[in-house]
């Protein structure tokens, strides 16, 4: 998909089986929103196909498409009340005038808002016009559902009881939707799979934990979590078990799935996250841990449930590390300018080739 | 303290005396038209309702009245299209040439009005229309048709893109799209711009001044006529009527759809 000299979606390929929950995950910018207009009809494609239930869909307009949206600014429609915009839907797709108004109450039963029917749209909360959108997407029965980032601007508590919504739904009519975000959370939380974009191109199609705990490249290990990344050169590899260098000190870690083979001495990106780090006082706290290194505590941000420790490590080549601590038992916390010892297994230390 | 009340003193002389130039001329014309005297004057001699009995049998003052009202609703008829599909497609679309199209708009009034009656009494007098109502009424179309475009611009460029896309989303095709969703969200618009113009034909003078002939004057130009040869108290009257008709139409405006959509506009 080429807007001018820009080209939005690039090299972008995928299917997606019938009632499954997928989630286009990206940065602002990556061309996920795009893919859901292209997906929608908004746009044509300037090259490519998109195939609906197996049928070629380029040549077919929007309005002409089996397809439900919640648009990320819901484009409820003001003048009507919220069972009137439910109602659209069936009225512009021609069904049996008699049976609308029954088919409209038990969709608004199903988001919740049995008995809302008669209100104005600005009548209602910004989560009961959430709703009142979702219903006016499902009325009609669509071959798929788009969600476009319409969680975005609610605040956190609404936002995660809407998530939930969204999957209880979903899994209860079981339409197959596609759902945009950049949230990582939301796509860990409400998806079956998940694509991770960049630059308008695909970097990782996968399940949730897949997607989480085997990043295919560095984008998508850093997108997806807090991660921590080390520069190193390789010095041997046995299967998948990388032997690294790095300033001297010897890593080992795990090839991505994403990367071919190493070169001997090829310079590469290592990946750790956060929480897969332990801190401890003293090198004999840290057990069995495959990998220990001394660094020094920069900052230590208190977060609640958690404190997010940034240590310089001296041996790395004075590389800042986030490490997640919550100390369960001890209630330990670090200063600023403590010597602390961090520990991690081989198998979390993921290898990307340059 | 002492400072603050001096100048909300100031500030209420100034928003008194801005009310009163505003209302004076309203006020003493009506106070005219209830004379019991025969001489058009202020403050009024008596109080008698005569003169609106005269100005129901003058058949002429009437006629006139009727006349304007048609010319009003004849340009507001026309109006209404085209400048709800202009303000749609100036708010909405990338349209070429956009800003000089917003100046050729503004021309009519930047133009004396005199200079553009001349031209529109040309145009008219060529084509042999001259002494019919209708030249008038397309006259005050097009010089009118900026506030009919801006009132319906004002509400268009509210209106989100996604609305239209929603409504194609849902399955309703472009003509549809535009009865049921773009067309009631510039509604307010709509209106709001009818009814200006619907005041503004009733109003016009002097461009109906170059249009129209013995037989077929408006209201402001037979009130003209009038007072050229004697001026008399039915004319306050009929200028009564005159003002209520707008007042009526700026009410109504009020009601359906709130002043402030056009206080707002640009």
């Amino acid at each position: 998909m080429t807007f001018g000299d820009f080209q939005a979606v690039k090299d972008t390929s995928f299917d997606l089986p019938k009632g499954k929950f997928l989630t286009i995950l990206g940065p602002s910018g990556s061309g996920k929103t795009t893919l859901l207009r292209l997906i929608a009809g908004f746009e044509k494609p300037t090259v490519g196909e998109i195939f609906i239930n197996g049928q070629p869909v380029n040549a077919v307009p929007p309005y002409k498409r089996a397809i439900g949206m919640v648009f990320q600014k819901l484009a409820l429609f003001p003048h009507m009340t919220a069972a009137e915009n439910v109602a659209f839907p069936l009225k512009m797709r021609r069904h049996d005038a008699r049976n609308i108004g029954k088919q409209v109450e038990r969709y608004l039963e199903l988001v919740k808002l049995g008995g809302y029917g008669t209100r104005r749209i600005h009548e209602l909360s910004g989560g009961q016009q959430q709703r009142v959108a979702i219903a006016r997407a499902l009325v009609f029965e669509p071959d798929l559902l788009l969600l476009d980032e319409p969680l975005a601007a609610l605040d956190v508590k609404l936002r995660e009881e809407m998530q939930l919504e969204f999957r209880r739904i979903q899994k209860e009519l079981g339409v197959t939707t596609i759902n945009v975000t950049h949230d990582q959370r939301e796509a860990l939380v409400v998806s079956d799979e998940i694509i991770i974009m960049n630059d308008g191109a695909i970097q990782q199609k996968a399940q949730p934990v897949r997607a989480y705990r085997a990043p295919e490249n560095p984008f998508v290990a850093h997108f997806i979590g807090v991660t921590n990344f080390i520069e190193a050169v390789a010095v041997s590899a046995n299967g998948s078990t990388v032997t690294l260098t790095c300033k001297g000190r010897e890593l080992v870690g795990v090839l991505a799935a994403g990367s071919a083979g190493l070169a001997q001495a090829a310079r590469c990106t290592c990946a750790i996250r956060a929480e897969q780090v332990r801190i401890a006082p003293s090198q004999d706290r840290l057990g069995k841990l495959e990998t220990q290194v001394r660094g020094q505590v920069n900052d230590a941000i208190f977060e609640g449930e958690r404190i997010v420790y940034e240590i310089k490590v001296a041996e790395l080549g004075d590389v800042l590390m986030k490490v997640f601590d919550h100390d369960p038992v001890g209630h330990l916390q670090f200063g600023p300018g403590d010597i602390v010892h961090l520990g991690w297994n081989a198998k979390d230390l993921h290898v990307f080739a340059k | 303290m002492s400072g603050s009340r001096s100048k909300s003193v100031v500030i209420w002389a100034f928003v008194l005396a801005a009310i009163a130039m505003l209302s004076a001329p309203t006020i003493v014309v009506l106070g005219a038209s209830f004379t019991a005297g025969n001489m058009i004057e202020f403050p009024p001699q008596g109080f008698s309702l005569k003169w609106y009995s005269a100005i129901l049998s003058a058949t002429d003052l009437r006629d006139a009245f009727f006349r304007s009202v048609y010319v009003a609703a004849l340009n507001t008829i026309i109006a209404i299209p085209i400048g709800t599909l202009a303000g749609i497609a100036l708010a909405k679309y990338k349209v070429r040439l956009e800003n000089t199209i917003q100046v050729y708009l503004l021309l009519p009034f930047t133009i004396p009005l005199i200079g553009s009656g001349i031209g529109l009494m040309l145009v008219f007098g060529n084509a042999g229309a001259l002494g019919q109502l209708w030249p008038v009424a397309i006259a005050c179309c097009v010089i009118n048709l900026p506030f009919m475009i801006w009132a319906v611009t004002a509400s268009a460029s509210n209106l989100s893109n996604d609305l239209e896309l929603a409504a194609a989303n849902c399955g309703a095709p472009p003509v549809q799209t535009f009865l049921y969703i773009t067309l009631p969200a510039v509604l307010p618009g709509v209106i709001t711009g009818s009814l200006l113009m619907f005041i503004l034909g009733l109003n016009e003078f002097l461009v109906s001044l170059l249009l129209v002939d013995a037989r077929s004057v408006t209201l402001p130009v037979q009130i003209y006529n009038s007072i050229r040869s004697i001026i008399t108290p039915d004319l306050a009257a009929i200028s009564v009527v005159f003002i209520v008709c707008a007042g009526v139409a700026v009410t109504l405006l009020d009601r359906l759809v709130g002043l402030d959509i056009f206080l707002k506009s640009k």
